[in-house]
């Protein structure tokens, strides 16, 4: 993943806040139960952020000074929903 | 007895009727006639009491959910109550104007059936002449913004033509393909011998789906459903009784899966009278074969009745005529030789040209 690309959650997936369950995130057949900075992540994956932007944003939000840090943990988790085809790059 | 678990998803089967006659039609024999089905603010507080209950997702299905000309209100209606919704649909009388509506609606999925890739078995096993619109459809759908599954259920006439159902969804660009073999109840049980793939057919369709998934990964997911009387342990029939998934039929009875109606002895209750959740956690048909406490040998002392839940119940009963006993699917079942007996046919015989049994519509 770099810096310019713009990951997007898959048609046919959606986040959402149950009132009772927390951040889930909804897929056709499924559900992925997300915790910590997951659904800071995907909120930030409209089509209008590029990766640079949303590592940068999640570094400002968390108080987190280690860049590399940030992103390769955010590069982790978008990657594996990539090959799920939940994430898709533009 | 109460439950804490909470269901995952919500079938709701709005209506019975369909333009469609398939062969091997899930919907059970004795269908609810139209002038049950349930009013839109009915639907809307069981979408509501559904959410409550902890379900995320709602799949509008039927019969053809599009004959309901509320569709557009009950989808409005399942978005307001935060649910995920699938539209599954044969595609008959869906026009663009109506997928757009649906779309500004809320809907988030839609998964397209498809009897065949050549038109003329589709229309065979359908009765109906619907391939062709359907192939239209798919090219709307897919200019959407909503995911997209094609639907494609195979068996013994059409498992040959595997790879040119492959070959039309990744034409059609659907997201997700899902390669169902027919399962054994409902109008498929009519049909069983014509429909009852052989083992070559069976291990041509594995290694293509393996070979198919590798091939398309990151670009198109597949999903197969096996026929399971050629399994050596039964399928985990809906996650387990009563334990991630509900059923509400067009009037408003509520059943663990789509086929327990065959089951003798059980009463259904119905959600214009009992508070959905009551239904869930208390009723007496969830509660019948939830948990251990109804296993018979061999399941009760098996360490994979943590995995299959002793397997189908429908299956259990349609075959063996108790719907207590194990799966007889299961190789450790007492009763596994009837399902020998029926796949042994099916690769011994010659089956004559088929004389369909076609679904009817209800009332």
């Amino acid at each position: 993943m770099t810096a310019t690309n713009i990951p997007r959650l898959a048609r046919g997936c959606r986040l959402s806040e149950d009132p009772a369950q927390g951040w889930v995130l909804l897929i056709p057949e499924g559900v992925l139960r997300l915790s910590g900075p997951g659904p800071r992540i995907l909120q930030r994956c409209d089509g209008s952020r590029t990766f640079g932007d949303i590592v940068r944003e999640l570094g400002d939000e968390f108080a987190v000074a280690d860049a590399a840090l940030v992103e390769a943990e955010t590069s982790a988790f978008l990657e594996r929903l990539i090959a799920r085809r939940i994430v898709v790059l533009e | 007895m109460g439950v804490t678990v909470r269901p995952q998803a919500l079938i709701a089967e709005i209506t019975h009727r369909c333009p469609l006659h398939c062969v091997y039609c899930s919907n059970p024999l004795a269908m609810q006639p139209r002038g049950d089905e349930m009013a839109t603010d009915v639907w809307t507080r069981v979408f509501r009491e559904a959410a409550e209950l902890g379900v995320l997702h709602v799949h509008l299905t039927g019969g053809e959910p599009v004959l309901r000309p509320d569709l557009e209100q009950l989808v409005r209606a399942a978005r307001a109550a935060n649910l995920y919704i699938n539209l599954i649909t044969s595609g008959i009388g869906l026009g663009e104007q109506k997928l757009d509506a649906l779309i500004d609606a809320g809907l988030d999925h839609l998964q397209l059936s498809f009897q065949d890739a050549e038109e003329e078995p589709a229309n065979e096993f359908a009765g109906a002449r619907a391939h062709a619109r359907k192939l239209a459809l798919a090219e709307v759908v897919r200019a959407r913004q909503i995911g997209f599954t094609l639907n494609a259920v195979v068996h013994r006439q059409n498992l040959d033509r595997l790879e040119a159902i492959v070959a039309m969804a990744e034409r059609l660009g659907v997201d997700r393909l899902e390669i169902a073999n027919v399962q054994y109840y409902g109008w498929a049980i009519e049909n069983r011998e014509k429909l009852m793939p052989t083992r070559r057919q069976l291990d041509a369709c594995v290694a293509a789906v393996e070979m198919h998934r590798k091939r398309l990964k990151g670009r198109m997911r597949i999903d197969f459903v096996p026929p399971d009387y050629y399994a050596r342990y039964p399928k985990a029939c809906m996650g387990g009784w009563g334990r991630s998934l509900l059923l509400v039929d067009p009037a408003g009875f509520v059943l663990p899966c789509h086929a327990a109606g065959v089951i003798p002895g059980l009463a259904f209750d119905n959600v214009q009278a009992r508070p959905l959740r009551w239904i869930w956690q208390e009723s007496p048909a969830f509660q019948r074969f939830r948990g251990e406490d109804w296993m018979p040998e061999p399941c009760r002392s098996c360490d994979r009745r943590h995995e299959d839940f002793g397997g189908c119940r429908c299956q259990a009963l349609l075959l063996t005529g108790n719907a207590s006993a194990t799966d007889p699917v299961c190789s450790l079942s007492p009763d596994r030789n009837l399902v020998d007996a029926v796949i042994d046919r099916a690769n011994a015989a010659v089956v004559a040209a088929p004389n369909w049994v076609y679904r009817i519509d209800p009332a």
